[in-house]
């Protein structure tokens, strides 16, 4: 018999009390894993930027507009290898309820600079630069709504009206079908021509929500923010320009601190199953007391034994968590697949905080019963009741 | 007769004994504890900004976006149309025969939040002069009102509470302009307190918005007489606005924000009372097999099997109701109350307090005796089923 399988046995005298501690400690886990995920989600709606990419946006706030002529300008700045535009549209399809995520943008430009985020062919890039009224889609959002290459759709927003009807809705042709180039793109959007835009608005014309820039080289980025921004300093549309993962950090932080909760709530549900199991562990061992005085007895040396409780509380912890973390995975992959919120997943830091943990929950539930075991008298043991 | 004697005998047995586990009892009212407290700090935060959004509005105020706006910040109301406005049936109007009406503009401007330093979205709204007579419950709590056509602002309470820079007295740069601070007022924990309010021809000018507006409100004769507004709004081709009671608009709000809360809650207090709920059996278990003697000699006496089901599955219950009391307490001590904001459908912070209301605690508490019943219910039934010569077998 092997100690393994000893501590295995011990571990499983009791199957019932055996079987309610990996639940608990599943559990445990099972919300680690997933809310881990969605923290890694959440970190990671700055991940797909690009590390070389900076926003510029009017600096009273985000929702306000500046001038479409910055866009020259910028381009001219030392360091700035190439830059865009885009405006929010504000879009919905048919009802207000079935909001699309629609932007106006320049069409040369930017979608060169997102090529690493969506895969463009070459025949679709050159037809949606020939036509005006093109419509770029995301893969996602093509599925949903079940559209194809050719498809004429339209396409409503909140905010603007169309001058040409008076009616706040344009007409499109899908002319492109935005694959990701890389697995945290949100292909759930739609792209069009800021020109076609431009000329039938009734207002807000000739102005940009943000222009997006791709710098020389990363190095490069403090230098160009600082170079921008002083550019427009006391003009009346100043700006204020970032990296694009610090914008959209941002831009995630007003909903309120979730690392915080995140936290909380973990730790919260961490502590109650510690106590659980420590208590648990703490009373098997003690009920075990005459079998420890038998084994020292028979000439188990003390460390062999204190190993051998120690094992025990950490192999629960094992056999609790890790199939935790497994399913944890596969839930946090059903619902990227489900609600398409890219970036949820298990990470391999998180993985390796998980398994960190499962070895102090183990260690911290065995030490005491172990050092008992490890102190008791065989007298004592043998006399106990 | 003689077996409720039996249950309330063995019950006060069974409890009276309970610090003789203390320390694996204590686990499982700890445990049910943070279940609860998990659950309630979701709810409490969920009901916390339904209540801001509900009981903002009025049914006797009605306001007026572009059709198809949804939202404030979307909208755009030209001049002549709120002119019109003024000319609608059902509305109130001034001593002086003048329509009560304003025409409001609403911006988005950056704010710091005082707990973290990070900046978020806030509203810059510029009123027309009877903009205030169009609120109710509005007090001025320190300074006064802005003066039109200066660039003075005055501040919500809520606003003041969550973000750093807008102290009585002080400067702030707000887009191209700087405006004094020179009152701070209150309006019943309403939406409107987590605004900034200016003269609207001022922030017109200052945000380069010509003489267009976002909304307009009018105040109405009587609730009804909002059909009698829509009516015109309807009829005048040159109004294609979409009429709301001010309180219809806000209610509305809520919901998305509330659901999210609530669907995050429950999940993860349900996974967590599954946790408990294995502690609770653990307990439940340890508790029958320490008594199984007591429970053999009680068998012995002449005492059913029922009574000790009985006293069990209430040792459970009482552990479990501890459990879930502590939680909503500590919940009640240092959570309710709580000021806090989030990014709310017009695109803003909205300010709202933590609450803990009386039918949030029943469920925390309902959710906590479960976890008590079903912890207790099966350990009870071994307690009731012990055979007494094992039971005398063992240790």
């Amino acid at each position: 018999m092997t100690d393994f399988s000893l501590i295995l046995a011990n571990l499983f005298s009791r199957k019932l009390r055996a079987i309610l501690m990996l639940v608990a400690i599943f559990f445990a886990f099972l919300i680690f894993g997933v809310l881990a995920g969605v923290q890694n989600g959440f970190n990671n709606i700055g991940g797909s930027a690009g590390e070389n990419r900076l926003v510029t946006i009017n600096k009273i706030n985000f929702t306000q507009p500046m001038p479409i002529s910055y866009i020259e300008r910028i381009r001219a700045v030392e360091g700035v290898a190439r830059a865009s535009y885009a405006n929010w549209f504000g879009g919905y399809y048919q009802e207000g309820r079935n909001q699309i995520v629609t932007f106006a943008i320049d069409p040369e430009f930017y979608m060169d600079i997102y090529a690493t985020d969506y895969k463009l062919s070459a025949d679709q890039r050159a037809a949606f630069l020939a036509d005006r009224s093109g419509l770029l889609v995301g893969q996602k959002l093509a599925e949903r709504w079940g559209w194809k290459l050719g498809d004429r759709i339209p396409l409503s927003s909140n905010i603007y009206t169309n001058k040409n009807t008076g009616k706040q809705t344009w007409d499109f042709t899908i002319v492109g079908i935005l694959e990701p180039a890389q697995e945290n793109a949100d292909t759930s959007v739609a792209f069009f021509h800021h020109a076609y835009f431009n000329e039938s608005v009734t207002f807000g014309r000739d102005t940009a929500g943000w222009i997006v820039i791709e710098t020389a080289d990363k190095a490069l980025n403090t230098d160009v923010s600082k170079r921008i921004d002083a550019m427009f300093a006391n003009s009346p549309a100043e700006t204020a320009t970032d990296t694009e993962k610090a914008f959209n950090q941002a831009f995630v932080g007003q909903l309120g601190n979730i690392t915080l909760i995140v936290t909380l709530v973990v730790g919260a549900a961490f502590a109650t199953i510690l106590m659980i199991v420590g208590n648990t562990m703490a009373m098997a061992v003690r009920e075990r007391t005459k079998e420890i005085g038998v084994m020292k007895t028979l000439g188990f040396p003390s460390g062999r034994i204190f190993k051998m409780v120690l094992g025990e509380s950490l192999l629960l912890a094992m056999l609790g968590g890790l199939p935790a973390l497994g399913v944890s995975a596969l839930l946090l992959e059903m619902m990227r697949k489900s609600v398409g919120f890219p970036g949820l997943a298990l990470t391999l830091d998180f993985t390796a905080l998980g398994i960190a943990i499962m070895l102090a929950l183990g260690l911290l539930t065995g030490i005491i019963p172990a050092w008992n075991a490890l102190r008791l008298n065989i007298v004592t043991a043998l006399g106990r009741q | 007769m003689r077996i409720l004697n039996q249950i309330i005998a063995v019950c006060t047995i069974n409890l009276k004994s309970l610090p003789q586990r203390f320390w694996l009892s204590l686990s499982t009212v700890v445990a049910v504890a943070m279940v609860v407290t998990v659950l309630l700090s979701f709810l409490a935060l969920a009901a916390g900004f339904k209540r801001t959004l509900d009981g903002t509005g009025s049914e006797s105020i009605a306001i007026m976006l572009r059709d198809g706006s949804q939202q404030e910040v979307n909208s755009v109301v030209a001049l002549d149309q709120v002119r019109l406005i003024g000319e609608a049936p059902g509305i109130v109007r001034k001593q002086d025969g003048n329509p009560l009406v304003s025409g409001e503009l609403y911006v988005i401007v950056d704010g710091v939040r005082r707990s973290t330093g990070l900046k978020a979205n806030l509203p810059l709204r510029g009123i027309g002069k009877d903009g205030a007579a169009l609120r109710d419950g509005l007090t001025i709590t320190q300074g006064r009102m802005f003066e039109p056509g200066s660039n003075e602002i005055v501040v919500g309470e809520g606003l003041i509470r969550e973000f750093a820079g807008f102290d009585l007295g002080s400067e702030v740069r707000l887009g191209t302009g700087t405006w004094k601070v020179v009152g701070v007022f209150s309006m019943n924990g309403a939406v409107f307190e987590s605004e900034l309010w200016g003269d609207v021809a001022v922030v017109q000018s200052l945000f380069r918005r010509g003489s267009s507006f976002q909304t307009v409100r009018v105040r109405l004769e009587t609730p009804e007489a909002i059909d009698l507004l829509r009516d015109y709004v309807a009829g005048e081709p040159r109004l294609k606005l979409e009429v709301f009671s001010e309180k219809g608009y806000f209610a509305g709000q809520s919901s998305n924000t509330v659901k999210l809360i609530q669907n995050a809650g429950w999940p993860l207090a349900i996974a967590m009372a599954l946790g408990a709920l294995a502690g609770a059996l653990n307990t439940m278990y340890s508790s029958v097999a320490s008594r199984s003697r007591e429970i053999a000699t009680l068998r012995c006496l002449g005492f059913g099997g029922f009574p000790s089901f009985v006293a069990t599955l209430l040792e459970s219950l009482v552990l479990a109701g501890i459990g879930g009391l502590i939680g909503s307490l500590g919940i009640f001590l240092f959570f309710d109350g709580f000021s806090t904001s989030t990014l709310g459908q017009g695109f803003t912070q909205i300010v709202f307090t933590v609450s803990l209301t009386p039918a949030l605690v029943k469920q925390g508490i309902v959710l906590a005796l479960i976890v008590g019943l079903i912890g207790g219910f099966f350990p009870a039934l071994r307690a009731a089923r012990l055979p007494i010569v094992s039971a005398y077998a063992q240790g």
